[in-house]
């Protein structure tokens, strides 16, 4: 049950890089807390969703790479192949020679079409190697020129190849006050294009990340390969192989398919967000104990206050709005101070998570749901149908 | 084999002149027989032949035992699960819904008790009738097979019973205002739906592979050169030996069925004669009621029916597609006189263009449109060659890529000859092909009916996806 990873732009490249780090830690690491068995096979699920064997000794990523410029992707490779735990294929790459300029018509009309069958080339290629494909996982920032725009084509045409399959799009949300001027369009431009073929779409906050870097992880210079790890962190949290629902004694064949079934089955309510406690660097893990009662409990004041780590939670909790306002053209304004998710899935890991009540229902079980019917998701929806006529100028490029 | 004649009015025979042959013959030769059948019945659901017997005399004691039995043959044959803790009740009840729905016309049956305490004569009659009409043993045998783990399931048929021709009358919602289901969650059941699908379409093609992989890696090393390779339960036990004893003693379970199937085969005719010994019996006891009994029968049926609601709704359904058939044909002939007519008149003018214009464009632009309705009005109406369907077996041949040799589920008495599984993916994909042209079609009617609607509704614009 395997998972085909591509990595789009310098963003992409550098998160995926990350994530197999993060997933090939755990799968080395020894902690102890699980049988032999099941840590076997706990590794075997880990390693087949998302590395191969081949001849060479390491575990290759299932990976293709994409990028206009060279630079990134080869120091991409380089670093994953020195760290003698895994690399990636050295053919599994797509770049060329001149970079997009941060121009979302320039990646996804003129890009796109000229290298679209390179690029699905490989991904072919990537996916018969699985015995079963489970699905792709994207990996973009939305605020760039390759990873939105050529991200958007791209994804465009894993669905016209892969009707059948299950898409995940990872998209960075750029900073607030970002470095590039025209990101908001590119934003934009992304988001609707990945609606339309996209099975979902996770979104990650750069400045969010930032704070967690800055207040939980206790960085001080904090550098684009921190807010990466943390990143990497919360999405191998998701990924790495969990029970399924109906109870455990095996790792659930079908990650995306059980996510996406719980959670996005609507074809209008597609964004995921994602909240990981604890974050905290690695040093003081030896320090701090944990109990299920306490992590539960935080996990559900961040919901509530809709916050994204531990502290400073902004305590006034209000009710959803019942109408909705046309927001401003700065997309990343979202007034929601309340639960208003859909659905919720609940991934626990760690010892005695039997045990663990989860309030609302009592199930003993690793993966647990509960959905509820939000009077409003995000904004965001809304905006799109307010700009979509702004869009389909832009497109014309 | 003589046919069970079902007792409505049936002919009065005289027993008399019978009974000196049946005592002859009979007595030695009709135990081995019921044993047979009764050897041959699978392990669950297997009777004592002294249950037949006493049923033949219409003991009491016998009918619960009956009515068991007939309970988990039927659901066997229907592919459910049963628990033999159901109570008798919902036995009996799905015994007769069952048995209404192939076709069991004998009233008596379905007048019985609902405590299961008389009548085994009655279902002696009936469980014969499923041996003849249904070939229950056939079926039986064959779907208690041990499984080789290759079958892939082929079905080319047609789909049966359209609904899509539902009156407006029932579309109308059950639903008052205030239980009106939110649009939204039914789209949220249809996602779930779908991707639900997405996962069991990615599982078939993870075990092709694998039974390929299985396949290719085994190949020559099979007794049998027409196979050539091990199946999925041979390779299993290979993997684990440990297992042979339970396979060994699943086959010889059924070698056991098998060989009593033929005894029985051999030894049929004596049974059936038995059986119309029973019918006379009853025809001569039974006539004396039925008049009576007449206006009881058509309000006992309805109770029956209302625990079979697909029967029910087939019913219904028949006599509406008859109606339709009539008013169809009519208006039909009406069409093609028109329609020739009118056609008539525009070949003439358009013979009259085309002299002018360019022939050929034109010409193959008409062929092909015409070639396209063709090919679905011939895959409608073309009589129905043997449809594949049931279970085979995958087979990989080296010279073609895989073919495969089946038997199917159908009761026939030669095994349906292999087909190749080119074959069967080019006449499934044709299949898909004119499905697909059904749905643009019925796309673009949908889409026009929204416009209309959406004219005749003030500042709405309908943007179509």
């Amino acid at each position: 049950m395997s998972i085909v990873t591509v990595q789009l732009g310098q963003c992409g490249n550098q998160i995926g890089q990350e994530v197999f780090n993060a997933v090939c830690a755990d799968v080395r690491g020894t902690h102890g807390l699980c049988s032999k068995k099941e840590n076997e096979s706990y590794r075997d699920a880990c390693k087949e969703r998302f590395f191969r064997e081949e001849e060479s000794e390491v575990p290759v990523a299932r990976a293709v790479l994409v990028d206009m410029e060279p630079k990134v992707i080869s120091q991409t490779l380089s670093i994953a192949a020195r760290s003698g735990c895994w690399k990636y294929d050295d053919r599994s790459h797509f770049c060329q020679k001149q970079g997009s300029g941060n121009n979302w018509a320039n990646g996804y009309s003129v890009h796109g079409p000229r290298h679209k069958e390179a690029i699905m080339n490989l991904v072919q290629k990537e996916a018969e190697k699985c015995d079963r494909l489970g699905g792709f996982f994207t990996i973009m920032s939305m605020a760039g020129g390759t990873g939105s725009g050529l991200g958007a084509f791209v994804t465009r045409c894993l669905r016209d190849a892969f009707p059948t399959s299950f898409i995940l799009n990872h998209v960075i949300w750029p900073y607030g006050t970002g470095e590039v001027i025209v990101q908001n369009y590119n934003s934009v431009l992304t988001l609707s294009h990945l609606y339309q073929s996209s099975d979902a779409l996770l979104v990650h906050e750069n400045d969010v990340i930032h704070k967690i870097c800055a207040q939980l992880m206790n960085i001080k210079q904090i550098s684009f390969r921190d807010v990466n790890q943390v990143i990497a962190h919360q999405l191998g949290s998701v990924f790495q192989p969990s029970y399924t629902a109906e109870g455990g004694s095996r790792y659930s064949r079908n990650p995306l398919g059980d996510l996406m079934e719980t959670l996005v089955p609507h074809p209008e309510f597609k964004m995921l967000g994602l909240r990981n406690i604890p974050q905290m660097p690695e040093n003081s893990l030896a320090y701090s104990t944990f109990s299920w009662p306490g992590l539960l409990k935080h996990l559900r004041q961040m919901l509530i206050a809709n916050a994204q780590m531990e502290e400073g939670i902004d305590w006034q909790v209000r009710p959803p709005r019942p109408g909705f306002s046309i927001p401003s053209s700065h997309p990343t304004n979202k007034p929601l101070h309340f639960n208003t998710s859909i659905a919720n899935l609940v991934i626990l890991r760690g010892k005695d998570t039997h045990s663990v009540d989860l309030g609302k229902k009592e199930k003993h079980t690793y993966i647990h749901q509960y959905t509820k019917f939000g009077i409003e998701e995000e904004d965001f929806l809304d905006s799109f149908t307010a700009l979509e006529q702004v869009i389909s100028s832009y497109t014309l490029l | 084999m003589r046919p069970v004649r079902a007792c409505r009015g049936g002919k009065r025979r005289s027993a008399m002149r019978r009974q000196p042959r049946e005592q002859q013959q009979s007595g030695r030769v009709l135990p081995g027989a019921v044993g047979a059948l009764c050897r041959a019945l699978p392990s669950r659901a297997r009777p004592a032949p002294d249950t037949l017997r006493r049923a033949r005399f219409d003991r009491p004691q016998a009918s619960l035992d009956f009515w068991r039995l007939l309970y988990a043959l039927l659901k066997q044959i229907h592919g459910g699960k049963w628990a033999e803790s159901d109570a008798i009740g919902n036995q009996i009840r799905f015994v007769k819904s069952t048995l209404w729905y192939h076709g069991y016309g004998r009233p008596e049956l379905y007048r019985l008790p609902s405590d299961g305490s008389a009548g085994s004569r009655e279902l002696l009659l009936a469980f014969s009738w499923l041996l003849h009409r249904l070939s229950l043993l056939e079926q039986l045998l064959a779907r208690n097979r041990v499984k080789t783990g290759d079958e892939a399931s082929v079905c080319t048929c047609e789909d049966d019973l359209p609904n899509s021709q539902k009156g407006p009358t029932e579309i109308a919602p059950e639903y008052g205002p205030e239980d009106r289901v939110d649009v939204r969650y039914l789209q949220w059941l249809n996602g779930r739906l779908r991707f639900q699908w997405r996962s069991l379409h990615a599982q078939h093609q993870e075990q092709c592979k694998l039974l390929y992989k299985i396949h290719l890696f085994t190949s020559g090393s099979h007794m049998d050169k027409t196979l050539g390779h091990f199946s999925v339960t041979e390779t299993d036990l290979i993997r684990q030996p440990g297992n042979y004893k339970q396979l060994l003693q699943l086959l010889e379970s059924e070698t056991m069925q098998l060989e009593a199937f033929l005894e029985w085969k051999q030894r049929e005719p004596v049974y059936w004669q038995w059986m119309e010994t029973v019918l006379d019996n009853m025809a001569e006891e039974g006539n004396p009621c039925e008049s009576q009994d007449a206006h009881v029968e058509r309000s006992g049926l309805p109770e029956v029916t209302s625990c079979c609601p697909w029967a029910d709704s087939l019913t219904e359904h028949i006599g509406r597609l008859s109606r339709d058939l009539m008013t169809l044909r009519d208006q039909l002939q009406k069409l093609v006189m028109h329609r020739k007519a009118a056609w008539c008149e525009k070949v003439k003018t358009r013979k009259e263009e085309l002299q002018k214009e360019g022939f050929p464009a034109t010409a193959r632009k008409i062929q092909e449109s015409v070639e396209l309705k063709l090919q679905d009005l011939t895959c409608l109406c073309a009589p129905r060659k043997n449809r594949a369907h049931g279970s085979c077996r995958l087979v990989l041949r080296s010279e073609h890529p895989v073919s495969k040799s089946g038997w199917g589920r159908s009761v026939s008495q030669e095994p349906v000859p292999a087909a190749s599984a080119a074959e069967v993916i080019r006449e499934l994909q044709m299949r898909e092909a004119s499905l697909g042209r059904e749905l643009k079609q019925l796309r673009e009617e949908c889409r026009q009916r929204l416009d209309q609607i959406a004219e005749g509704l003030d500042g709405v614009i309908c943007v179509s996806p």
